[in-house]
Protein backbone atom coordinates (compact mmCIF):
# COMPACT_ATOMS: atom_id res chain seq x y z
CA UNK A 1 0.00 0.00 0.00
CA UNK A 2 2.92 2.30 1.02
CA UNK A 3 4.31 2.03 -2.03
CA UNK A 4 1.35 1.72 -4.66
CA UNK A 5 -0.01 4.97 -3.03
CA UNK A 6 3.36 6.55 -2.75
CA UNK A 7 2.93 7.46 1.40
CA UNK A 8 5.26 6.26 3.74
CA UNK A 9 4.62 6.32 7.32
CA UNK A 10 5.02 1.99 7.09
CA UNK A 11 7.65 2.77 11.03
CA UNK A 12 4.29 3.48 12.53
CA UNK A 13 2.28 1.74 10.83
CA UNK A 14 4.45 -1.90 11.08
CA UNK A 15 4.67 -0.69 14.74
CA UNK A 16 0.97 -0.89 15.94
CA UNK A 17 -0.26 -3.76 13.64
CA UNK A 18 -0.16 -6.54 15.98
CA UNK A 19 -1.97 -4.21 18.38
CA UNK A 20 -4.61 -3.75 15.59
CA UNK A 21 -4.36 -7.25 15.06
CA UNK A 22 -5.35 -8.24 18.57
CA UNK A 23 -7.99 -5.58 19.09
CA UNK A 24 -10.00 -6.84 15.93
CA UNK A 25 -9.78 -10.40 16.66
CA UNK A 26 -12.09 -10.55 19.43
CA UNK A 27 -11.65 -7.72 21.93
CA UNK A 28 -13.36 -4.80 19.83
CA UNK A 29 -17.21 -5.74 19.97
CA UNK A 30 -17.60 -4.43 16.58
CA UNK A 31 -19.19 -6.24 13.70
CA UNK A 32 -19.06 -5.82 9.67
CA UNK A 33 -22.81 -6.59 9.76
CA UNK A 34 -23.66 -3.34 12.23
CA UNK A 35 -20.74 -1.26 11.77
CA UNK A 36 -23.26 1.35 13.71
CA UNK A 37 -24.78 -0.70 16.38
CA UNK A 38 -25.35 1.50 19.32
CA UNK A 39 -23.93 -0.57 21.42
CA UNK A 40 -20.55 -1.18 19.74
CA UNK A 41 -17.09 0.01 21.29
CA UNK A 42 -16.03 2.81 19.71
CA UNK A 43 -12.55 2.82 18.20
CA UNK A 44 -10.61 5.78 17.56
CA UNK A 45 -7.50 5.61 15.76
CA UNK A 46 -5.75 8.82 16.57
CA UNK A 47 -2.42 8.44 14.87
CA UNK A 48 -3.78 9.17 11.70
CA UNK A 49 -0.52 8.79 9.90
CA UNK A 50 -0.25 5.28 10.29
CA UNK A 51 -4.03 4.69 8.60
CA UNK A 52 -1.98 1.67 5.86
CA UNK A 53 -2.36 -0.39 9.42
CA UNK A 54 -6.12 0.86 10.04
CA UNK A 55 -7.32 0.13 6.96
CA UNK A 56 -5.53 -3.81 6.51
CA UNK A 57 -7.08 -4.71 9.94
CA UNK A 58 -10.55 -3.26 8.96
CA UNK A 59 -10.45 -5.34 5.88
CA UNK A 60 -8.84 -8.24 7.43
CA UNK A 61 -12.11 -7.87 9.60
CA UNK A 62 -14.12 -7.96 6.78
CA UNK A 63 -15.30 -3.85 7.15
CA UNK A 64 -13.87 -3.77 3.77
CA UNK A 65 -13.28 -5.90 0.55
CA UNK A 66 -9.08 -6.63 0.04
CA UNK A 67 -9.56 -4.90 -3.11
CA UNK A 68 -10.57 -1.79 -1.08
CA UNK A 69 -6.88 -1.75 -0.56
CA UNK A 70 -5.27 -0.97 -3.34
CA UNK A 71 -6.28 2.18 -3.88
CA UNK A 72 -4.76 3.85 -0.94
CA UNK A 73 -3.86 6.95 -1.15
CA UNK A 74 -5.68 7.51 -4.85
CA UNK A 75 -7.53 10.63 -5.65
CA UNK A 76 -11.32 10.79 -4.12
CA UNK A 77 -10.22 6.88 -2.51
CA UNK A 78 -12.10 5.87 0.38
CA UNK A 79 -8.15 5.34 1.85
CA UNK A 80 -6.44 8.49 1.61
CA UNK A 81 -3.23 9.03 3.60
CA UNK A 82 -4.71 10.38 6.67
CA UNK A 83 -8.24 8.38 7.71
CA UNK A 84 -11.15 10.31 6.92
CA UNK A 85 -14.76 9.95 7.99
CA UNK A 86 -16.31 11.88 5.50
CA UNK A 87 -14.27 9.57 3.14
CA UNK A 88 -14.93 6.37 5.43
CA UNK A 89 -17.75 6.47 7.11
CA UNK A 90 -17.52 3.78 9.19
CA UNK A 91 -14.58 5.62 11.11
CA UNK A 92 -15.39 7.06 14.46
CA UNK A 93 -13.40 10.14 13.85
CA UNK A 94 -11.20 11.56 10.92
CA UNK A 95 -7.02 11.59 11.93
CA UNK A 96 -3.87 13.24 11.05
CA UNK A 97 -3.92 16.11 13.69
CA UNK A 98 -2.76 14.43 16.63
CA UNK A 99 -3.95 14.66 19.94
CA UNK A 100 -7.80 14.95 19.86
CA UNK A 101 -8.56 10.94 19.96
CA UNK A 102 -8.35 10.83 23.47
CA UNK A 103 -10.47 13.94 24.27
CA UNK A 104 -13.30 12.66 21.45
CA UNK A 105 -13.60 9.26 23.23
CA UNK A 106 -14.06 11.01 27.24
CA UNK A 107 -16.94 13.31 25.99
CA UNK A 108 -17.99 10.16 23.84
CA UNK A 109 -18.02 7.85 26.92
CA UNK A 110 -19.17 10.84 29.38
CA UNK A 111 -22.52 10.86 27.11
CA UNK A 112 -23.15 7.00 26.31
CA UNK A 113 -22.70 7.01 30.26
CA UNK A 114 -25.16 9.26 30.48
CA UNK A 115 -27.37 7.01 28.53
CA UNK A 116 -26.52 3.99 29.84
CA UNK A 117 -24.58 2.45 27.17
CA UNK A 118 -22.11 -0.09 28.19
CA UNK A 119 -20.14 0.28 25.29
CA UNK A 120 -16.21 0.99 25.40
CA UNK A 121 -14.17 3.59 24.50
CA UNK A 122 -10.43 2.37 22.94
CA UNK A 123 -7.79 4.79 21.42
CA UNK A 124 -4.75 3.52 19.89
CA UNK A 125 -2.48 6.78 20.01
CA UNK A 126 1.44 7.19 19.61
CA UNK A 127 3.98 8.11 22.04
CA UNK A 128 4.60 11.18 19.92
CA UNK A 129 1.47 12.06 20.46
CA UNK A 130 1.83 12.57 23.91
CA UNK A 131 3.69 15.20 23.55
CA UNK A 132 0.24 17.30 22.79
CA UNK A 133 -0.95 19.20 25.98
CA UNK A 134 -4.60 18.30 24.94
CA UNK A 135 -3.57 14.75 25.65
CA UNK A 136 -2.88 15.32 29.40
CA UNK A 137 -6.17 17.54 29.51
CA UNK A 138 -8.00 14.65 28.54
CA UNK A 139 -5.71 12.25 30.66
CA UNK A 140 -7.48 14.61 33.66
CA UNK A 141 -10.72 14.40 32.61
CA UNK A 142 -10.94 10.69 32.06
CA UNK A 143 -9.93 10.06 35.86
CA UNK A 144 -11.47 13.21 37.27
CA UNK A 145 -15.12 11.50 35.68
CA UNK A 146 -13.94 7.99 36.36
CA UNK A 147 -14.26 7.36 32.70
CA UNK A 148 -13.67 3.59 33.67
CA UNK A 149 -14.66 2.40 30.16
CA UNK A 150 -11.98 3.84 28.46
CA UNK A 151 -8.75 2.32 26.98
CA UNK A 152 -5.74 3.87 25.94
CA UNK A 153 -2.96 2.39 23.78
CA UNK A 154 0.02 3.87 23.97
CA UNK A 155 1.94 2.87 20.42
CA UNK A 156 5.52 3.36 22.00
CA UNK A 157 7.72 2.76 19.44
CA UNK A 158 9.83 5.01 20.22
CA UNK A 159 10.42 7.28 17.13
CA UNK A 160 8.60 10.62 15.96
CA UNK A 161 9.15 12.91 12.51
CA UNK A 162 12.67 13.73 13.41
CA UNK A 163 13.49 12.52 16.66
CA UNK A 164 13.44 9.52 19.65
CA UNK A 165 10.66 10.04 21.80
CA UNK A 166 12.40 8.66 25.06
CA UNK A 167 14.58 12.15 24.64
CA UNK A 168 12.05 14.43 23.58
CA UNK A 169 10.30 13.46 26.88
CA UNK A 170 13.16 13.82 29.14
CA UNK A 171 13.78 10.38 29.82
CA UNK A 172 9.93 10.17 31.51
CA UNK A 173 8.25 7.36 32.06
CA UNK A 174 4.63 6.84 29.97
CA UNK A 175 3.28 4.44 32.67
CA UNK A 176 4.13 6.69 35.36
CA UNK A 177 2.61 9.79 34.20
CA UNK A 178 -0.67 8.13 33.04
CA UNK A 179 -0.65 6.84 36.61
CA UNK A 180 -0.03 10.28 38.03
CA UNK A 181 -2.89 11.23 36.22
CA UNK A 182 -4.92 8.39 37.99
CA UNK A 183 -4.90 5.99 35.62
CA UNK A 184 -4.03 2.72 35.96
CA UNK A 185 -1.80 1.72 33.49
CA UNK A 186 0.79 -0.57 32.35
CA UNK A 187 3.68 -1.90 30.01
CA UNK A 188 3.23 -4.54 28.04
CA UNK A 189 5.80 -5.62 24.65
CA UNK A 190 3.73 -4.40 22.01
CA UNK A 191 4.62 -6.62 19.55
CA UNK A 192 4.17 -9.73 21.47
CA UNK A 193 0.32 -11.08 20.30
CA UNK A 194 0.57 -13.07 24.23
CA UNK A 195 1.51 -10.46 25.97
CA UNK A 196 -1.11 -7.94 24.28
CA UNK A 197 -3.70 -10.74 24.35
CA UNK A 198 -2.89 -11.00 28.17
CA UNK A 199 -3.47 -7.44 28.88
CA UNK A 200 -6.06 -6.64 26.99
CA UNK A 201 -8.44 -9.69 28.93
CA UNK A 202 -7.36 -7.74 32.12
CA UNK A 203 -9.22 -4.76 31.16
CA UNK A 204 -10.21 -2.58 32.65
CA UNK A 205 -6.95 -3.13 34.77
CA UNK A 206 -9.24 -1.06 38.18
CA UNK A 207 -13.07 -0.48 38.22
CA UNK A 208 -13.90 3.73 37.53
CA UNK A 209 -10.66 4.35 36.83
CA UNK A 210 -9.39 4.74 32.71
CA UNK A 211 -6.39 2.37 31.67
CA UNK A 212 -3.48 2.66 29.48
CA UNK A 213 -1.92 0.16 27.74
CA UNK A 214 2.10 1.36 26.96
CA UNK A 215 2.83 -0.86 24.54
CA UNK A 216 6.76 -0.72 23.83
CA UNK A 217 7.39 -1.60 20.45
CA UNK A 218 9.23 -1.45 17.17
CA UNK A 219 8.87 0.75 14.27
CA UNK A 220 8.96 -1.07 11.21
CA UNK A 221 8.08 -4.25 13.49
CA UNK A 222 9.00 -7.23 10.90
CA UNK A 223 10.92 -5.65 8.55
CA UNK A 224 14.58 -5.81 9.80
CA UNK A 225 15.70 -3.05 7.37
CA UNK A 226 13.04 -0.89 8.89
CA UNK A 227 13.04 -1.50 12.34
CA UNK A 228 13.79 1.56 14.69
CA UNK A 229 15.21 3.77 11.99
CA UNK A 230 13.46 7.07 12.28
CA UNK A 231 14.17 7.43 8.62
CA UNK A 232 11.04 4.81 8.04
CA UNK A 233 8.50 7.48 9.41
CA UNK A 234 7.86 9.42 5.96
CA UNK A 235 10.30 7.24 3.44
CA UNK A 236 8.49 5.69 0.82
CA UNK A 237 9.90 2.27 -0.57
CA UNK A 238 11.31 1.57 -3.40
CA UNK A 239 10.86 -1.09 -6.04
CA UNK A 240 13.58 -2.98 -4.22
CA UNK A 241 12.95 -2.34 -0.74
CA UNK A 242 9.26 -3.38 -1.37
CA UNK A 243 10.26 -6.61 -2.55
CA UNK A 244 12.93 -7.39 -0.06
CA UNK A 245 10.25 -6.33 2.85
CA UNK A 246 7.60 -8.85 1.52
CA UNK A 247 9.82 -11.47 1.01
CA UNK A 248 10.97 -11.06 4.32
CA UNK A 249 7.64 -11.11 5.38
CA UNK A 250 7.03 -14.11 3.18
CA UNK A 251 3.80 -12.61 1.59
CA UNK A 252 2.76 -11.62 -2.32
CA UNK A 253 2.52 -8.09 -3.29
CA UNK A 254 -1.47 -6.68 -2.36
CA UNK A 255 -2.43 -6.89 -6.83
CA UNK A 256 -1.11 -10.38 -6.67
CA UNK A 257 -3.20 -11.48 -3.56
CA UNK A 258 -5.88 -10.24 -4.95
CA UNK A 259 -5.74 -11.75 -8.37
CA UNK A 260 -5.10 -15.04 -6.72
CA UNK A 261 -8.36 -14.36 -4.53
CA UNK B 1 -26.83 39.11 27.85
CA UNK B 2 -25.39 36.86 30.06
CA UNK B 3 -28.79 36.33 31.98
CA UNK B 4 -30.22 35.84 28.62
CA UNK B 5 -28.04 33.00 27.25
CA UNK B 6 -28.41 31.46 30.91
CA UNK B 7 -32.15 31.92 30.96
CA UNK B 8 -31.78 30.85 27.17
CA UNK B 9 -30.07 27.69 27.53
CA UNK B 10 -32.30 26.92 31.12
CA UNK B 11 -34.93 26.84 28.44
CA UNK B 12 -33.10 24.77 25.71
CA UNK B 13 -32.03 21.70 28.17
CA UNK B 14 -35.74 22.02 29.38
CA UNK B 15 -37.29 21.48 25.92
CA UNK B 16 -34.45 18.81 24.53
CA UNK B 17 -33.19 16.30 26.70
CA UNK B 18 -30.04 16.13 24.60
CA UNK B 19 -28.53 19.56 25.24
CA UNK B 20 -25.65 19.40 27.67
CA UNK B 21 -23.37 22.37 28.83
CA UNK B 22 -19.90 22.33 29.31
CA UNK B 23 -17.61 25.10 30.65
CA UNK B 24 -14.03 25.85 31.23
CA UNK B 25 -13.93 26.51 34.66
CA UNK B 26 -15.73 29.75 33.61
CA UNK B 27 -19.03 31.46 34.75
CA UNK B 28 -19.49 31.48 38.52
CA UNK B 29 -22.85 31.74 40.01
CA UNK B 30 -24.10 32.56 36.14
CA UNK B 31 -25.06 28.57 36.08
CA UNK B 32 -26.38 27.49 39.25
CA UNK B 33 -30.07 27.45 38.43
CA UNK B 34 -28.88 24.99 35.04
CA UNK B 35 -26.79 23.25 37.28
CA UNK B 36 -29.16 22.34 40.52
CA UNK B 37 -31.67 21.15 37.98
CA UNK B 38 -29.61 19.29 35.29
CA UNK B 39 -26.98 17.62 37.31
CA UNK B 40 -24.58 15.36 34.99
CA UNK B 41 -25.89 17.90 32.32
CA UNK B 42 -23.54 20.50 33.59
CA UNK B 43 -19.30 19.81 33.11
CA UNK B 44 -16.75 22.22 34.46
CA UNK B 45 -13.53 20.10 32.25
CA UNK B 46 -11.40 22.65 34.05
CA UNK B 47 -8.92 25.20 32.73
CA UNK B 48 -8.26 23.05 29.68
CA UNK B 49 -9.64 24.10 26.50
CA UNK B 50 -8.93 21.61 24.31
CA UNK B 51 -10.40 19.28 26.07
CA UNK B 52 -13.17 21.68 26.31
CA UNK B 53 -13.69 21.37 22.78
CA UNK B 54 -12.60 18.03 22.35
CA UNK B 55 -15.26 16.42 24.68
CA UNK B 56 -17.96 18.47 22.89
CA UNK B 57 -17.11 16.98 19.48
CA UNK B 58 -17.32 13.52 21.10
CA UNK B 59 -20.92 13.96 22.60
CA UNK B 60 -22.02 15.29 19.50
CA UNK B 61 -21.24 12.39 17.68
CA UNK B 62 -23.37 10.56 19.94
CA UNK B 63 -25.76 12.65 19.53
CA UNK B 64 -25.77 14.79 22.55
CA UNK B 65 -26.10 18.56 21.36
CA UNK B 66 -22.98 20.40 23.05
CA UNK B 67 -22.93 24.22 24.48
CA UNK B 68 -19.70 25.06 25.77
CA UNK B 69 -18.36 27.98 27.45
CA UNK B 70 -15.82 29.97 28.16
CA UNK B 71 -14.47 33.75 27.58
CA UNK B 72 -14.61 34.46 24.17
CA UNK B 73 -10.27 34.79 24.07
CA UNK B 74 -10.03 31.52 25.45
CA UNK B 75 -13.21 30.16 23.59
CA UNK B 76 -11.59 31.02 20.15
CA UNK B 77 -8.16 31.31 19.80
CA UNK B 78 -6.65 28.75 22.33
CA UNK B 79 -8.76 25.22 21.55
CA UNK B 80 -8.80 27.12 17.54
CA UNK B 81 -7.24 23.67 16.46
CA UNK B 82 -9.40 21.89 18.32
CA UNK B 83 -12.71 23.36 16.43
CA UNK B 84 -10.70 23.59 13.13
CA UNK B 85 -10.39 19.80 13.19
CA UNK B 86 -13.06 17.66 16.31
CA UNK B 87 -15.66 20.11 15.26
CA UNK B 88 -15.21 21.74 12.05
CA UNK B 89 -13.69 18.97 10.13
CA UNK B 90 -16.04 16.76 11.53
CA UNK B 91 -18.95 19.19 11.16
CA UNK B 92 -20.51 18.81 14.44
CA UNK B 93 -23.36 20.82 15.94
CA UNK B 94 -21.59 21.85 18.70
CA UNK B 95 -22.62 25.21 19.88
CA UNK B 96 -19.40 27.46 21.11
CA UNK B 97 -20.02 30.59 23.47
CA UNK B 98 -17.68 33.01 23.73
CA UNK B 99 -18.25 35.81 26.71
CA UNK B 100 -17.19 39.19 26.85
CA UNK B 101 -16.89 39.16 23.39
CA UNK B 102 -14.64 41.85 21.43
CA UNK B 103 -13.76 44.50 23.62
CA UNK B 104 -16.09 44.10 26.67
CA UNK B 105 -13.06 42.83 28.99
CA UNK B 106 -11.14 46.26 27.61
CA UNK B 107 -9.83 46.91 31.17
CA UNK B 108 -8.52 43.40 31.99
CA UNK B 109 -5.38 43.50 29.16
CA UNK B 110 -5.27 42.03 25.87
CA UNK B 111 -5.18 38.66 27.49
CA UNK B 112 -9.03 38.94 27.70
CA UNK B 113 -9.48 40.98 24.61
CA UNK B 114 -11.00 38.59 21.73
CA UNK B 115 -10.98 41.32 18.28
CA UNK B 116 -10.53 38.56 17.03
CA UNK B 117 -12.98 36.35 17.57
CA UNK B 118 -15.21 36.55 15.00
CA UNK B 119 -12.53 36.25 12.23
CA UNK B 120 -11.46 33.06 13.71
CA UNK B 121 -14.99 31.36 14.07
CA UNK B 122 -15.50 32.45 10.33
CA UNK B 123 -12.25 31.15 9.29
CA UNK B 124 -14.00 27.59 9.90
CA UNK B 125 -15.87 26.42 6.85
CA UNK B 126 -19.41 25.57 7.80
CA UNK B 127 -19.33 27.42 11.29
CA UNK B 128 -22.31 29.66 11.50
CA UNK B 129 -20.95 33.13 13.63
CA UNK B 130 -23.22 35.31 15.30
CA UNK B 131 -23.05 38.59 17.58
CA UNK B 132 -26.47 39.47 19.01
CA UNK B 133 -26.63 43.09 19.96
CA UNK B 134 -29.14 42.69 22.97
CA UNK B 135 -30.06 39.99 25.72
CA UNK B 136 -33.54 39.73 23.26
CA UNK B 137 -31.44 38.88 20.70
CA UNK B 138 -29.42 36.42 22.56
CA UNK B 139 -32.74 34.43 23.74
CA UNK B 140 -33.67 34.07 19.81
CA UNK B 141 -30.97 33.23 18.25
CA UNK B 142 -29.28 30.38 20.73
CA UNK B 143 -32.63 28.16 20.31
CA UNK B 144 -32.22 28.58 16.28
CA UNK B 145 -28.35 27.57 16.74
CA UNK B 146 -29.65 24.48 18.75
CA UNK B 147 -31.41 23.56 15.24
CA UNK B 148 -28.50 23.73 12.94
CA UNK B 149 -26.46 20.31 11.67
CA UNK B 150 -23.31 21.74 12.16
CA UNK B 151 -21.33 24.03 14.24
CA UNK B 152 -21.79 27.88 15.64
CA UNK B 153 -20.32 30.16 17.19
CA UNK B 154 -21.28 33.02 19.88
CA UNK B 155 -20.61 35.80 21.02
CA UNK B 156 -22.20 37.41 24.27
CA UNK B 157 -20.95 40.33 26.07
CA UNK B 158 -21.85 40.37 29.90
CA UNK B 159 -24.62 41.64 32.09
CA UNK B 160 -26.50 44.84 31.50
CA UNK B 161 -26.71 45.76 28.28
CA UNK B 162 -29.38 47.83 27.34
CA UNK B 163 -32.51 46.24 25.27
CA UNK B 164 -33.72 47.78 21.79
CA UNK B 165 -36.99 47.49 20.46
CA UNK B 166 -37.72 46.65 16.61
CA UNK B 167 -40.36 45.40 14.56
CA UNK B 168 -38.17 43.12 12.31
CA UNK B 169 -37.88 39.55 13.95
CA UNK B 170 -34.70 38.00 14.95
CA UNK B 171 -33.99 35.13 12.44
CA UNK B 172 -30.65 33.70 12.14
CA UNK B 173 -28.98 34.16 8.75
CA UNK B 174 -31.23 37.53 8.41
CA UNK B 175 -29.65 41.16 8.54
CA UNK B 176 -32.15 42.77 11.18
CA UNK B 177 -33.59 46.32 10.34
CA UNK B 178 -33.55 47.75 13.76
CA UNK B 179 -34.46 51.03 11.81
CA UNK B 180 -36.25 52.72 8.09
CA UNK B 181 -33.43 55.49 6.53
CA UNK B 182 -35.98 58.37 6.14
CA UNK B 183 -34.38 60.19 3.04
CA UNK B 184 -31.05 59.72 4.19
CA UNK B 185 -28.60 57.68 1.25
CA UNK B 186 -26.48 55.67 3.20
CA UNK B 187 -26.99 53.06 5.95
CA UNK B 188 -25.40 52.23 8.93
CA UNK B 189 -24.70 48.48 10.06
CA UNK B 190 -23.32 46.52 12.97
CA UNK B 191 -22.93 43.68 14.80
CA UNK B 192 -22.62 42.58 18.36
CA UNK B 193 -22.78 44.45 21.62
CA UNK B 194 -22.00 47.93 19.49
CA UNK B 195 -25.45 47.98 18.05
CA UNK B 196 -26.53 49.98 21.14
CA UNK B 197 -24.59 52.31 20.53
CA UNK B 198 -25.31 52.96 17.11
CA UNK B 199 -28.93 53.82 18.27
CA UNK B 200 -27.69 56.06 20.50
CA UNK B 201 -25.78 57.67 17.82
CA UNK B 202 -29.27 57.91 16.01
CA UNK B 203 -30.81 59.81 19.20
CA UNK B 204 -27.97 62.44 18.74
CA UNK B 205 -28.56 63.00 14.69
CA UNK B 206 -32.00 63.90 15.30
CA UNK B 207 -31.35 67.41 15.41
CA UNK B 208 -29.86 67.10 12.49
CA UNK B 209 -32.89 65.78 10.87
CA UNK B 210 -30.46 62.67 9.50
CA UNK B 211 -32.14 59.21 9.96
CA UNK B 212 -30.20 56.43 8.34
CA UNK B 213 -31.14 53.30 7.75
CA UNK B 214 -30.34 50.66 10.76
CA UNK B 215 -29.47 46.96 10.36
CA UNK B 216 -27.95 44.85 12.97
CA UNK B 217 -26.00 42.01 11.75
CA UNK B 218 -26.36 39.60 14.28
CA UNK B 219 -25.14 36.95 11.99
CA UNK B 220 -21.65 37.21 10.42
CA UNK B 221 -21.60 33.93 8.62
CA UNK B 222 -23.18 33.40 6.47
CA UNK B 223 -23.39 36.83 5.54
CA UNK B 224 -26.60 37.90 4.66
CA UNK B 225 -26.02 39.19 0.80
CA UNK B 226 -29.73 39.06 0.22
CA UNK B 227 -30.34 42.30 2.71
CA UNK B 228 -26.67 43.58 0.76
CA UNK B 229 -27.96 43.18 -2.55
CA UNK B 230 -31.24 44.93 -1.33
CA UNK B 231 -29.64 47.38 0.70
CA UNK B 232 -26.82 48.07 -2.50
CA UNK B 233 -30.26 49.59 -4.64
CA UNK B 234 -30.84 52.14 -2.08
CA UNK B 235 -27.99 53.54 -0.48
CA UNK B 236 -24.60 54.96 -1.83
CA UNK B 237 -23.07 54.75 1.56
CA UNK B 238 -22.59 51.43 4.01
CA UNK B 239 -20.97 52.52 7.29
CA UNK B 240 -19.90 49.63 9.05
CA UNK B 241 -19.44 49.94 13.12
CA UNK B 242 -17.92 47.03 14.37
CA UNK B 243 -15.90 45.93 18.01
CA UNK B 244 -13.53 43.96 15.88
CA UNK B 245 -9.94 43.82 14.33
CA UNK B 246 -10.59 45.00 10.54
CA UNK B 247 -9.29 41.76 9.57
CA UNK B 248 -11.90 39.28 9.63
CA UNK B 249 -15.13 41.35 10.93
CA UNK B 250 -18.04 42.65 9.38
CA UNK B 251 -16.74 45.02 7.23
CA UNK B 252 -14.31 42.40 6.03
CA UNK B 253 -17.25 40.36 4.99
CA UNK B 254 -19.02 42.76 3.28
CA UNK B 255 -16.23 44.21 1.65
CA UNK B 256 -15.68 40.68 0.31
CA UNK B 257 -19.18 41.22 -0.94
CA UNK B 258 -18.66 44.32 -2.00
CA UNK B 259 -15.36 43.48 -4.29
CA UNK B 260 -17.62 40.71 -6.00
CA UNK B 261 -19.56 43.43 -7.81
CA UNK B 262 -18.77 45.92 -10.31
CA UNK B 263 -20.38 48.56 -8.67
CA UNK B 264 -22.06 49.56 -5.49
CA UNK B 265 -21.81 51.27 -2.17
CA UNK B 266 -19.08 52.59 -0.76
CA UNK B 267 -17.78 50.85 2.53
CA UNK B 268 -16.89 53.25 5.25
CA UNK B 269 -15.62 51.10 8.62
CA UNK B 270 -15.55 52.54 12.23
CA UNK B 271 -13.85 50.03 14.86
CA UNK B 272 -10.15 49.47 16.47
CA UNK B 273 -7.71 49.24 14.46
CA UNK B 274 -5.78 46.17 13.82
CA UNK B 275 -2.98 46.67 17.13
CA UNK B 276 -2.96 45.48 20.29
CA UNK B 277 -4.93 47.84 22.73
CA UNK B 278 -2.79 48.72 25.45
CA UNK B 279 -3.61 51.11 28.63
CA UNK B 280 -6.29 48.90 30.49
CA UNK B 281 -9.22 51.65 29.00
CA UNK B 282 -12.28 50.80 29.82
CA UNK B 283 -15.07 50.07 26.99
CA UNK B 284 -16.62 54.18 26.86
CA UNK B 285 -12.97 55.13 27.09
CA UNK B 286 -12.00 52.35 24.25
CA UNK B 287 -14.70 53.13 22.57
CA UNK B 288 -14.04 57.02 22.45
CA UNK B 289 -10.39 56.71 22.41
CA UNK B 290 -10.46 54.87 19.29
CA UNK B 291 -13.28 56.65 17.38
CA UNK B 292 -16.23 54.36 17.49
CA UNK B 293 -18.37 55.87 20.11
CA UNK B 294 -21.58 57.79 19.82
CA UNK B 295 -20.62 60.77 18.80
CA UNK B 296 -17.94 59.23 16.38
CA UNK B 297 -20.18 57.15 14.55
CA UNK B 298 -22.56 60.47 14.38
CA UNK B 299 -19.90 62.41 13.19
CA UNK B 300 -19.36 60.32 10.42
CA UNK B 301 -22.89 60.13 9.40
CA UNK B 302 -23.04 63.98 9.54
CA UNK B 303 -20.02 63.65 7.34
CA UNK B 304 -21.64 61.06 4.33
CA UNK B 305 -25.06 63.07 4.67
CA UNK B 306 -23.31 66.73 4.11
CA UNK B 307 -23.88 67.15 0.34
CA UNK B 308 -20.00 69.03 -0.05
CA UNK B 309 -18.58 65.44 0.84
CA UNK B 310 -19.48 63.69 -1.82
CA UNK B 311 -17.27 61.97 -3.97
CA UNK B 312 -14.63 63.48 -1.14
CA UNK B 313 -12.01 61.53 1.19
CA UNK B 314 -14.11 60.46 4.17
CA UNK B 315 -11.60 58.92 6.57
CA UNK B 316 -12.39 57.37 10.15
CA UNK B 317 -11.18 59.19 12.99
CA UNK B 318 -7.71 57.94 14.40
CA UNK B 319 -7.03 57.12 17.78
CA UNK B 320 -6.36 60.30 19.78
CA UNK B 321 -4.18 58.54 22.12
CA UNK B 322 -1.02 56.73 20.69
CA UNK B 323 -0.70 54.87 23.40
CA UNK B 324 -3.46 53.24 23.64
CA UNK B 325 -2.77 51.61 20.70
CA UNK B 326 0.59 50.17 19.69
CA UNK B 327 1.94 48.25 16.76
CA UNK B 328 4.40 45.74 18.06
CA UNK B 329 6.82 46.25 14.60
Amino acid sequence: MAFDGREGHLSSALSCTDLLVALYNGWLNVSPDKPKAPDRDRFYFSKGHACTALYAALADAGFMPKQTLSSYGKTDSPLPNHSCRHALPILENSAGSLGHGLGLATGALYGLRLDNNPARAVVLMSDGECNEGSVWESAMFAAAQKLGNLLAIVDNNGLQAVGRSDVLMGHTSLEEKFRAFGWAARTINGNNMTEIVAALADVPFEKDRPTAIIAKTVGGSGIKFMEDQVLWHYRTPSEEEKNRALAELGEAPLQKELSHA
Amino acid sequence: MRKAFAEALFQAAEKDPRVIFLTGDLGFGTFDAYQAKFGPRYVNVGVAEAQLVNAAAGLALEGWRPIIYSIASFATGRPFEQIRISVGYAGLPVVIIGAGGGYTYASSGVTHHAGEDLGLMSLIPGMTVVAPGDPNEVAQLLPQLLKLSGPSYLRVGKYGEPAYQADDAVVLGRARLLREGNGADFAVVSTGQITSVVLDALELLKPDGIAPTVMQFHTVQPLDIVALDSLAKKVQTIIVVEEHMPVGGLAAAISTWRAARVSGPRIVRLGPPQALLLGNPTVPEMRKRLGFDAQAIAEMCRTIARPASRGGSVSAAQPANARLTSDPT
